[in-house]
């Protein structure tokens, strides 16, 4: 561009060096993306990915299975309802016990709350551990160890109960006010008062709130133990797949549905009461 | 019986926040520490009862040993001295009652506290300290419910409540409007002189410093260069300890508006 | 030297005098304790739990685990466990990509901000509806259509994601600012545009980072949907156990747990630094990477 020799450049827009250029867009991005398009395409194959299925979904003679829903069987005692009690108190159990042991442990796993570098670390591996185990996984081992039946379950579900209550409740006490901690501190307290005293009170909330989520997370959870034998309404479905007798266990998921729409309102609303 | 003899602290990444300090005060004194921010005041204060560790240097807390104690010697030393926040510290989702049992932490048992177990000697302590420092009405109120004021009072009687020889006050009223402040500079003040507990404030502003104290402690950039009576201080003693001259920002606004 | 008190700031002691202690936290606190309490001696007398089993629980459970040492690597690696915790893995990324393209015009259609109440409501109680299914089931019913194999399973994880990030990418959506929307709105935007330019920047980096999470959930799914015949490590496991070959058992565990841990260490890094990029260079960084996905040619 000529400038005109009489007229003094006007100062030019974005400032006194001139437009900026464009930034070039980064090659990493470009490179994740096609990595990442890659990547499932791949997977893909491996898994057997197939559209074909959902049309199959849709034609399959087996739907007719489920309907009618036999609801004489389904209402019955002895069916249904009792093994779904039977998932309803492991699921109470296991969450008591697991977010019981909870409680201390997160304060342990916790870098404002640990009462030294070894229990932080030592917590942290262990927990890290047992969550990367699938929960199912635990239930069938602890099957095999204790036997079959809803005390097996129990004690998995707890196992998982303890794992992700610990992960939630320790990266809440990672973000707490540590202020009232060093009060107490400087009053001369112990380790274990001084963080009830200055902590605790501050956390309870969010410790109550995440024990119904879990809760209502055990109750899910509680039903499929029974597919691995470990007690609960998971054995009822199990012995009729193996039957074909669809019909009743779709009549068995609209009870479960039920049931975890209420128990998942009552828990919304009291955690709405706590923050 | 405070003494500090070439107290010296240097933070990681090796800030000096205290330089060769030689300190003495006397039991029952009331003692006013003054300086810009990042001169060295916390830092002073909390190296008394551990908070902060000294780098180098001796300081002796009626003639107990403070700089490398052990946690349970520090412990001890703790629960004789009372500290005040600027920020108050309260737990703020309890009661006021519970923020003020957090003084009996080092004189009751640790299974008793716990689970919230208080023997009723140390509730009667607690509701003493709450009664001097008039809110004892506030006993069963929630701590966040409260005034800035009222928070800073219930502060005050949590280091009351741990029968202290010494308090320590780190800007006790920073965040506190003019007539509050007033107030609760009156409390320590009563405490000081009813109770006879040594009293050591660092504060902002020198107006409230020459009303009510009478021993003046300047510091700048971490060292001494200021003890001595407040009626001493003039524009050179300010200039000493902040660098430059008087402002409008030194001072409380008028109690009357 | 003592501080002088002026007399104005004296209290006179405190008026009211020591109140009462108040009587509702105590019965509340009582009361909780009672309903947890019963609950859990209520959920206790089903379990057909004797004090002799919960003595002897623990030592079961130990003395099983010892049994697992040393692991026995090499049989399972010859029976290709690698390939089969691969294949788990694999099947928790379709299902998680399954998930997450169905999940989110469906979270924009169940979001207040965006849709109306005929359509939003429904999409709702149908997110509700998935979630209330556990995968397993799903699993379960799926096999029987459509026979047994990975693809099963990632269908049936797929499918039940929907209905948790369903969930949780419209509660983002309806938090979302309305400051952006209604800049575009202003410049004479049409709907489609105030989603794509208002909320959708602000938007994508949480909901990326629920998709990541989801995964790394997802990948523990897929080895339990296993034990059903849906691909992966699960089926592994639960032969090993059958046949008590406890070793072996701890084998597969343990190159399970591995490569959990690994995928979780990636995926909370990669969320770490997509949320704390927020307000700068990696949130228009997410914006541009989306737009080039969607065929935007700008600046």
């Amino acid at each position: 561009m000529t400038a005109d020799a009489s007229a003094p450049e006007p100062a030019a827009p974005g400032g006194p060096g001139g437009r900026p250029k464009k930034p070039r867009r980064k090659p990493l991005t470009l490179v994740v993306v096609v990595g990442l398009v890659l990547w499932t395409w791949f997977t893909g194959r491996q898994v057997g990915f197939d559209l074909t299925t959902f049309i199959d979904l849709w034609t399959n003679p087996l739907w007719q299975k489920f309907w009618p829903i036999p609801w004489e069987w389904v209402l019955d005692r002895g069916n249904v309802i009792d093994p779904l009690i039977e998932t309803f108190q492991i699921a109470v159990v296991a969450t008591v016990v697991g977010c019981g042991l909870a409680l201390p442990v997160s304060f342990a796993m916790s870098r404002l709350t640990s009462p030294n570098g070894g229990t932080y670390w030592v917590t942290r591996v262990v927990m890290n551990i047992v969550r990367a185990v699938p929960d199912l996984f635990w239930a069938k081992i602890l099957v095999t160890a204790i036997g079959i039946g809803a005390f097996a379950g129990t004690w998995a579900l707890s196992i998982f109960s303890l794992a992700v209550m610990v992960k939630l409740f320790s990266e809440t006490i990672d973000g707490a006010d540590p202020r009232p901690l060093e009060a107490a501190r400087a009053a001369g307290g112990r380790h274990v008062p001084s963080v009830r005293a200055g902590v605790l009170p501050t956390v309870l909330p969010s410790y109550v709130a995440y024990s119904l989520y879990i809760f209502e997370l055990n109750i899910r959870a509680s039903i499929v133990l029974g597919l691995v034998g470990a007690g609960g309404i998971g054995r009822v479905v199990e012995a009729q797949r193996q039957y074909f007798r669809f019909g009743r266990i779709l009549g068995i998921l609209l009870i479960i549905f039920v049931v975890v729409f209420v128990i998942e309102q009552i828990s919304v609303a009291l955690r709405r009461r706590l923050v | 019986m405070i003494e500090l003899k070439n107290v010296s602290v240097t933070y990681r990444g090796g800030v000096k926040a205290l330089r060769n300090l030689d300190l003495t005060i006397d039991d029952g004194e009331f003692v006013v520490v003054v300086g810009l921010s990042g001169a060295g005041k916390s830092t002073l204060l909390r190296v008394l009862n551990g908070l902060v560790p000294a780098t180098e240097g001796s300081a002796k807390v009626d003639g107990i040993e403070v700089v490398g104690a052990s946690n349970a010697t520090l412990r001890q030393v703790r629960s004789r001295i009372g500290m005040i926040f600027q920020t108050f510290n309260l737990a703020e989702r309890t009661t006021v009652l519970n923020n003020v049992l957090m003084g009996r932490l080092a004189m009751v048992p640790s299974w008793r506290s716990t689970f919230g177990l208080w023997p009723a000697a140390d509730r009667e302590i607690a509701m003493q300290a709450l009664e001097r420092v008039g809110i004892v009405e506030k006993t069963y109120v929630r701590a966040s419910n409260l005034s800035g004021g009222q928070q800073q009072r219930v502060g005050i009687a949590r280091a009351l409540a741990q029968q202290p020889t010494l308090m320590l006050a780190d800007e006790p009223v920073a965040a506190l409007d003019p007539v509050t402040s007033r107030q609760v500079m009156g409390d320590l003040a009563r405490i000081n002189s009813d109770l006879g507990i040594t009293t050591l404030i660092n504060l902002h502003f020198l107006d409230l410093a020459q009303e009510y104290g009478r021993r003046l402690i300047g510091l700048r950039d971490g060292e001494l260069v200021f003890d001595g009576d407040i009626a001493d201080v003039d524009d050179d003693t300010f200039r000493e300890i902040y660098g430059r001259s008087i402002t409008a920002g030194d001072v409380l606004a008028d109690t009357d508006t | 030297m003592t501080a002088t008190v002026p007399p104005d700031e004296r209290h006179e002691g405190s008026p009211a005098g020591r109140p009462e202690r108040p009587v509702g936290p105590l019965v509340a606190r009582a009361v909780v304790f009672v309903i947890i309490a019963g609950a859990f001696a209520w959920g206790a007398s089903g379990l057909d739990a004797s004090w002799a089993r919960l003595r002897s629980a623990p030592g079961d459970g130990w003395a099983i685990f010892a049994l697992m040492w040393p692991p026995d690597f090499a049989t399972e690696l010859e029976r290709g466990v690698i390939g089969k915790v691969l294949e788990s893995v694999y099947i928790a990324w379709i299902g998680t990509i399954l998930g997450a393209a169905i999940s989110l015009p469906l979270a924009f259609l169940a979001s207040n901000n965006v849709s109306p109440s005929f359509i939003r409501l429904p999409i709702r109680q149908l997110f509700n509806a998935i979630r209330a299914v556990p995968e397993l089931i799903v699993a379960v019913i799926l096999i029987a259509i459509t026979g047994l194999g990975p693809w099963a399973g990632a269908l049936a994880i797929g499918l039940h994601s929907v209905g948790t990030l369903g969930k949780l990418s419209s509660e983002e959506i309806e938090s979302s600012d309305r400051g952006p929307v209604e800049a575009v709105e202003a410049c004479g935007g049409r709907w489609i545009s105030r989603v794509r330019w208002g909320i959708l920047p602000q938007v994508m980096p949480v909901i990326i980072s629920y998709w990541l999470f989801r995964f790394e959930v997802n990948v523990r799914a897929s080895a339990v949907l296993g034990m059903i015949g849906a691909g992966g490590v699960g089926a592994e496991l639960i032969s090993q156990l059958n046949f008590r070959n406890f070793p072996e058992v701890g084998a597969v565990l343990i190159i399970t747990i591995a490569v959990v841990i690994f995928i979780d260490t990636i995926s909370s890094a990669v969320r770490k630094r997509i949320i704390a990029g927020g307000a700068g260079d990696d949130q228009s960084r997410m914006a541009v990477l989306f737009g080039d996905l969607v065929g935007h040619r700008g600046g």
